[in-house]
C-alpha cells in the first residue's frame, strides 16, 4: 500500500496541477455523474485557473520579497516569511498530492457520519475541503508519506463537521440562518478560544461592561475592508521602510509607488483567479451535493455552508476592520515574530466570526479574541512556514530557492494544524490516532452533552423553541 | 430592455458569489434575460452599488445602499432557489 502510495505521489509530483488536477477532476465530476462535458469544461477550467494563480503568485513574490529583504536591511527586524494569502494556500493544497483525493475522502467521511447518525450536517461546501487537504499536504511535506496526509484530511473533514454541529445552533440564532451550519475550519478553530477569552472577560469587573458602537467604526475604518485600497496603503507603507534611503527623491518615490501598486495588484488579481478555480469546481461540488443527498435519506439535516455567508454581518466588519491595524502593530512588535503580514489582512473577518454568536456581538471581546488568536498565530506561523514553503514547492509553486518562507492567516496561523503537525511529528502514525481519538472524544462528549456546548458557543435557551419553529415554517414553505 | 447590472456579494468575492453568480447567469440566459454580472465583496457594496440595478448576497449587508438587495442564501441550500430567480426577474424588470 505504501510503495503504492508512493509510486502515485512521484507520478503526482512530475505532472503538476496544471496537468494532473483537470484530469482527476474530470474523472471525479463524471464518477459523482456529472455530465461529460461539463465534467470537462470544469477540468480544463482548473488547469488555467492554475497557471493564473501562479502568475499572480509571481508578481507578488518579485515585490514582496524585494521589499522584505530591504526591510531586513534597514531595520534589522528579521522579518523573512511573506503572508501570500489563503488563495495561494487554497492552490497550494489543491495542487498537492492529497489534493487529488481529498474531494472523495471528504465526501466519504462525511457520508459514513451522517448514516452512522453522528453529525447533523451535510457540508455542501466542498470548495472549503481545501482545508482539509491543506493540513495534509504540511503532513506530507513533514513526513513525506501520503498515507499520513489522506489521513489527516479525512479527520480533519471529521473535526470540520463536528465544529459544524457544535455552533449550529448559535449560527443559526445569531446570522439569522435557519438550517444552515458552517463546516469551515478555518472558522470553526477560534470556537475554544473564544469561549475561554469570553468567559474570562465575563469574570472581570470592568471590562465585562465595556461595548463598541459598530456603525462608526464602519464609517471610519471602511478603507481596510477594500482589499485594492488596503494593498496600496500596506504596499506605500512598507515600501517607505524598505526604500527610503535607496537612492534620490526620484528613485525613492518610484520604488515606493511602484511596490504600493504591485500590491493592490495582487489584491485584486489573486482573489480573481481563484474565482476561475472555484468556477471549475462548481459542476464538481453540484454534483456531490446530489450525490450526497441521494444518499443522506429523509433525515432532517444541517446544509454545512462556506463561513463567507457570515461575514457581511456588523459586529463580523467592524471587528477584523479593527484589528487589520492591530494585527499590523502586532507584526512589527510582537519579539520573535517573522512574518510580515500582507495578503490575509482582507481575510481576518473569517478568523472572527464564530466568536461573534460566543460574544453576543460585542465587538470589543471580538476584538481581544482576535488578538489573542492573532497572537498565537504569528508564532504557529513562524513554525510551520517551512513545511507551507516545501508544500508550496511540491505543489509546483514557483517559490525561488533561497527566497523568504511564506505563510497565510488562513491556515498558516492556526492551532489545529499546528497541532496535527507535531503530534504526528513526534509520534509518527501515533500521533494521527491521538488526533482521531480527541475527535472522536469530542464528538462523544459533545452528543451526550448538546445542549450544554451548544450554549457555551452562543446559543440561547429560548431561542432554541423559537428557531425549531422557523425552520419548521421554511420546510413546510418548500 | 436595457441590459443590467446584477452585482453579487460575499465575504470574499471568491467562494459563495461564485456558485451564486453562475446559478444566476445560467437561469436568467434561460429566461432570455441579458445581464452583466459583477462579483464583490460585502465591504466593498458601499463603494460599488451605485454601479449596479440588482444587488444578490449571501451575507448580511449594509443599510442605504438604495439599490434593491436580495437574500442569494437560497442558491447555496437549494431551498426556495426558483423563488429567489422570480424575485430577481421581478426587480430586473422595474
Amino acid at each position: 500500500m505504501d510503495s503504492l502510495l508512493a509510486t502515485l505521489k512521484t507520478v503526482i509530483d512530475a505532472l503538476g496541477p496544471t496537468v494532473l488536477l483537470p484530469i482527476v477532476i474530470f474523472f471525479i465530476a463524471l464518477i459523482l455523474g456529472a455530465k461529460p462535458a461539463r465534467a470537462f469544461r470544469a477540468g480544463v477550467t482548473i488547469g488555467i485557473a492554475f497557471i493564473g494563480i501562479n502568475l499572480v503568485i509571481g508578481l507578488m513574490f518579485t515585490s514582496l520579497s524585494g521589499v522584505a529583504q530591504a526591510i531586513v536591511k534597514n531595520t534589522g527586524l528579521h522579518r523573512d516569511i511573506i503572508d501570500v494569502g489563503w488563495p495561494s494556500a487554497a492552490a497550494i493544497a489543491f495542487g498537492s498530492s492529497v489534493g487529488l483525493w481529498v474531494i472523495p475522502i471528504g465526501i466519504v467521511v462525511n457520508v459514513v457520519l451522517l448514516l452512522g447518525g453522528v453529525t447533523r450536517t451535510l457540508n455542501v461546501d466542498v470548495w472549503n475541503f481545501w482545508h482539509f487537504a491543506f493540513v495534509g499536504s504540511l503532513l506530507v511535506a513533514a513526513t513525506g508519506s501520503l498515507a499520513d496526509g489522506l489521513i489527516a484530511a479525512g479527520l480533519m473533514a471529521g473535526l470540520a463537521l463536528l465544529f459544524a454541529d457544535w455552533s449550529a445552533k448559535a449560527v443559526q440564532e445569531f446570522y439569522e440562518v435557519p438550517g444552515v451550519s458552517v463546516p469551515h475550519l478555518a472558522s470553526a478553530q477560534i470556537l475554544p478560544v473564544a469561549i475561554a477569552v469570553n468567559w474570562l472577560i465575563e469574570k472581570t469587573p470592568g471590562l465585562r461592561a465595556i461595548q463598541m458602537d459598530t456603525s462608526s467604526i464602519q464609517k471610519r475604518f471602511g478603507v481596510f475592508g477594500e482589499p485594492m485600497i488596503l494593498g496600496l496603503i500596506i504596499g506605500i507603507i512598507l515600501g517607505l521602510i524598505g526604500f527610503y534611503n535607496a537612492g534620490n527623491a526620484s528613485v525613492v518615490t518610484q520604488k515606493v509607488l511602484s511596490t504600493g501598486i504591485d500590491l493592490a495588484a495582487v489584491m485584486v488579481l489573486l482573489p480573481r483567479m481563484v474565482k476561475i478555480l472555484m468556477e471549475g469546481l462548481i459542476p464538481v461540488s453540484d454534483a456531490a451535493q446530489q450525490f450526497v443527498r441521494k444518499r443522506s435519506g429523509d433525515r432532517e439535516i444541517f446544509v454545512g455552508l462556506d463561513s463567507a455567508i457570515l461575514i457581511g454581518h456588523p459586529a463580523a466588519i467592524a471587528s477584523s476592520l479593527i484589528l487589520v491595524p492591530i494585527a499590523i502593530l502586532m507584526s512589527i512588535v510582537l519579539p520573535g515574530n517573522r512574518v510580515i503580514l500582507f495578503a490575509d489582512l482582507a481575510v481576518i473577518p473569517f478568523v472572527v466570526a464564530l466568536a461573534a454568536p460566543v460574544c453576543r456581538g460585542n465587538v470589543f471581546r471580538m476584538i481581544i479574541v482576535g488578538i489573542v488568536t492573532l497572537a498565537f498565530g504569528f508564532y504557529i506561523a513562524g513554525a510551520l512556514a517551512p513545511l507551507f514553503t516545501d508544500a508550496a514547492r511540491a505543489a509546483h509553486f514557483a517559490i525561488p530557492k533561497n527566497a523568504s518562507l511564506i505563510t497565510s492567516i488562513v491556515d498558516g496561523f492556526m492551532w489545529v494544524p499546528f497541532v496535527v503537525v507535531m503530534l504526528v511529528r513526534t509520534l509518527g502514525m501515533g500521533g494521527l490516532a491521538i488526533v482521531l481519538m480527541m475527535i472522536a472524544g469530542s464528538y462523544a462528549l459533545f452528543i451526550r452533552n448538546r445542549a450544554v456546548w451548544e450554549r457555551a458557543a452562543g446559543a440561547s435557551v429560548a431561542a432554541e423553541a423559537e428557531l425549531a419553529v422557523a425552520t419548521s415554517k421554511v420546510r413546510a414553505a418548500e | 430592455m436595457k441590459r443590467k447590472t446584477i452585482l453579487v456579494a460575499c465575504g470574499t468575492a471568491v467562494a459563495t458569489s461564485t456558485v451564486v453568480a453562475s446559478a444566476i447567469e445560467e437561469a436568467m440566459q434561460e429566461r432570455g434575460i441579458s445581464i452583466i454580472l459583477r462579483q464583490c465583496k460585502a465591504t466593498e457594496l458601499p463603494s460599488l452599488a451605485a454601479d449596479a440595478d440588482v444587488i444578490v448576497s449571501t451575507t448580511p449587508v449594509p443599510d442605504g445602499l438604495g439599490k434593491p438587495v436580495i437574500k442569494g442564501l437560497p442558491f447555496l441550500t437549494g431551498i426556495g432557489k426558483a423563488a429567489t430567480l422570480d424575485q430577481i426577474e421581478a426587480a430586473l424588470r422595474d
